[in-house]
């Protein structure tokens, strides 16, 4: 088979799936387009604003009018989680914002003295503070991992900027005050990461092999995603990031306890200590395969939710939801978007 | 220290063998090996070490210590109790670490060394050197046991907690629940937790160690050489310390040393492939 005949049949039946999420949200000039990005495709070009104490990188795409979906990554990702989301949302009249979280790609700290806290109070914390520097009142915000919990700190925190929430994962607000309750083992020897960068080894083990480390988490956590070494490097040069190790590690130890956090979001943690529950509408999303944190049926989490909220099992996808199904993370999207 | 359980066979007269368990293993581990020493002349010792099954601390205040030199003093307390002058000392994991102890610092003591895994005397200085991530992932448990959260955890699911272990460890093993239970009652020691906390904690300079045992942790700090005659055996599927040529470690004996590797055997060598574990005892104990 020609190589232009199996490109053909891709943009068909991009242009085929396009349609019919366009009869489906009631757009029926969706652009035909490849079912995914090539794994070369960079999310570019950047734009930089001052937020907070952070200078932040992010990846802007669709009307500057639209109605706002703030897309979140998590650990050991980056932006490019949402390369195949970004454009699906932006071709439906959303304006798009992918930032670098703290640590990640070409953010950075404007206080080169500033603790490079990972806790989850500052980064839902950056989450508003980029939502201020772009002069968006309210916004969707997705995410997983990480991302998930940002989004899930800044809704509970900040219900009056938040029109929807989707999170990978369901309720992430960590509650530190049980983070010494062991699991069953089973799934503690899936965290191994976690303990590892407790130790000053995990440290030098995760300067040293940042990449190494992050393949393994990727494989382990999303089995059946088979992402080639292009993509995995795209997104792996975000670990270069100057504040990578220090951010990472202090979110690791912070989420148990073990290292103090920053003192200007203490306030921010001791509203978050109670796990204050999200009143804003809702989307929740497990992957079946997801290798870290099994699916569940939401049920565990219901009590979380106060508003509207829907619980949905993605087949075939393992951590890393958007990456791995983007269809169904922006169709999720925009049922928010559009309620 | 302690008022140590052990299992004896063979001839009081007979050379003696020390087969020292590892964690989180028993005495079972030589379940097979044991009766095939005693068959061909060898008087046969396999204690509990501290923390397992019946075994006891003399002392109910003393520190619950679980680091190298505790257990390789133990295994020469007993031999002194005993009234055992020389022996071959054979083990692996924590028992293994336990035999290079004894060899390296008490050699007129041993006749020989067998070792899974080669030379296992910690290089405390250098625990915070990182290993290549593929193997700092089966360390998990060794990482969990610094939190809190694992000695919670072990406490809890210490039997979850070995049954992985033995499968990641070995994977080619196909232990049944009896076999898995036979050993794993011995866990429910009272000093078990502690013990195994302490040894992982201590292992990488996060716990101290017991002051007594301190003038036999600045001998093992030099990282001593092991003089007796010794063969080392590695696992082929040995999950947690992958199989080696055993060239890293041959500047640690500076005696004749032979190393083997075993076809499909994982990390419980003596109860994975007893022949090929027997058989190395007594190419020592006729030498």
């Amino acid at each position: 088979m020609s190589d232009s005949i199996d490109r053909g049949r891709r943009l068909l039946l991009g242009a085929a799936l396009s349609g019919v999420a366009g009869r489906a949200f009631g757009q029926a000039e969706a652009p035909a387009r490849p079912v995914r990005a090539p794994s070369s495709e960079r999310m570019e070009p950047l734009k930089q604003v001052d937020a907070g104490v952070l200078n932040i990188a992010y990846y802007e795409e669709g009307p500057a009018n639209g109605p706002v979906a703030i897309l979140l990554h998590g650990f050991p990702y980056d932006i490019h989680c949402y390369v195949d989301v970004a454009p699906q949302l932006a071709a439906q009249g959303c304006r798009v914002i992918v930032p670098y979280l703290r640590g990640f790609g070409a953010t950075r700290f404007r206080d080169p003295a500033m603790l490079r806290s990972g806790e989850q109070a500052a980064i839902g914390a950056d989450v508003i503070a980029l939502m201020d520097a772009l002069g968006i009142r309210r916004a969707v915000l997705a995410g997983h991992n990480w991302g998930g919990r940002a989004a899930c700190v800044a809704a509970a925190l900040w219900p009056d900027r938040c029109s929807g929430m989707v999170t990978v994962n369901s309720y992430l607000i960590q509650d530190l005050a049980r983070a010494m309750v062991p699991i069953s083992p089973k799934y503690e020897v899936a965290l191994w990461y976690e303990y590892y960068f407790q130790t000053e080894r995990g440290r030098a083990g995760l300067a040293a092999h940042r990449r190494e480390i992050a393949r393994m988490l990727w494989q382990e956590w999303s089995p059946d995603w088979n992402f080639d070494d292009v993509t995995f490097e795209r997104t792996a040069v975000a670990y270069d990031n100057p504040g990578y190790v220090d951010v990472v590690i202090h979110s690791y130890r912070h989420r148990f306890g073990l290292a103090a956090g920053d003192p200007q979001y203490a306030e921010l943690q001791r509203r978050l200590a109670p796990l204050p529950p999200i009143t804003v509408p809702s989307v929740t999303l497990d992957g079946d395969k997801d290798g870290v944190l099994p699916a569940s049926d939401g049920s565990a989490s219901a009590s979380k939710f106060t508003g509207r909220r829907i619980h949905r099992v993605v087949p075939g996808a393992g951590h890393n939801v958007p990456q791995e199904a983007p269809e169904v993370f922006a169709a999720t999207v925009m049922e928010l978007i559009r309620a | 220290m302690l008022n140590i359980a052990y299992f004896e066979a063979g001839p009081a007269d007979g050379p003696v063998v020390m087969l020292m368990h590892g964690f989180p293993y028993d005495i079972h581990s030589y379940v097979d090996v044991a009766p095939m020493l005693a068959a061909q002349g060898c008087r046969v010792i396999v204690p509990y070490l501290r923390g397992y099954g019946p075994t006891r601390f003399r002392d109910a205040g003393a520190p619950r210590s679980g680091e190298q030199a505790a257990v390789g003093a133990d295994m020469m307390a007993l031999m002194d109790a005993l009234g055992i002058k020389r022996a071959v000392f054979a083990g692996y994991d924590w028992g293994g670490r336990a035999a290079c102890v004894g060899a390296a610092l008490w050699p007129e003591r041993c006749i020989g060394l067998v070792c899974g895994n080669s030379y296992l005397i910690q290089d405390i200085a250098n625990a915070m050197a990182p290993q290549r991530p593929e193997r700092e992932v089966a360390l998990w448990y060794q990482y969990y046991f610094q939190l809190e959260r694992g000695r919670a955890g072990l406490a809890a699911n210490g039997r979850e907690i070995a049954r992985i272990l033995w499968t990641q460890w070995s994977p080619n093993w196909s232990f049944d629940d009896a076999c898995f239970e036979r050993t794993a009652m011995a866990h429910d020691n009272p000093d078990y937790v502690d013990v195994v906390i302490h040894s992982y904690r201590h292992r990488f300079g996060l716990a101290a160690g017991d002051p007594q045992y301190a003038h036999i942790q600045r001998r093992l700090a030099a990282l001593p050489p092991i003089s007796v005659p010794t063969i080392t055996l590695d696992g082929a599927g040995d999950g947690v310390a992958p199989a080696t040529d055993g060239t890293a470690s041959a500047s640690k004996f500076t005696g004749r040393r032979i190393h083997r590797v075993i076809p499909r055997a994982g990390h419980n060598l003596p109860q994975e492939a007893p022949e090929a574990f027997t058989a190395a005892v007594m190419e020592l104990v006729k030498a």
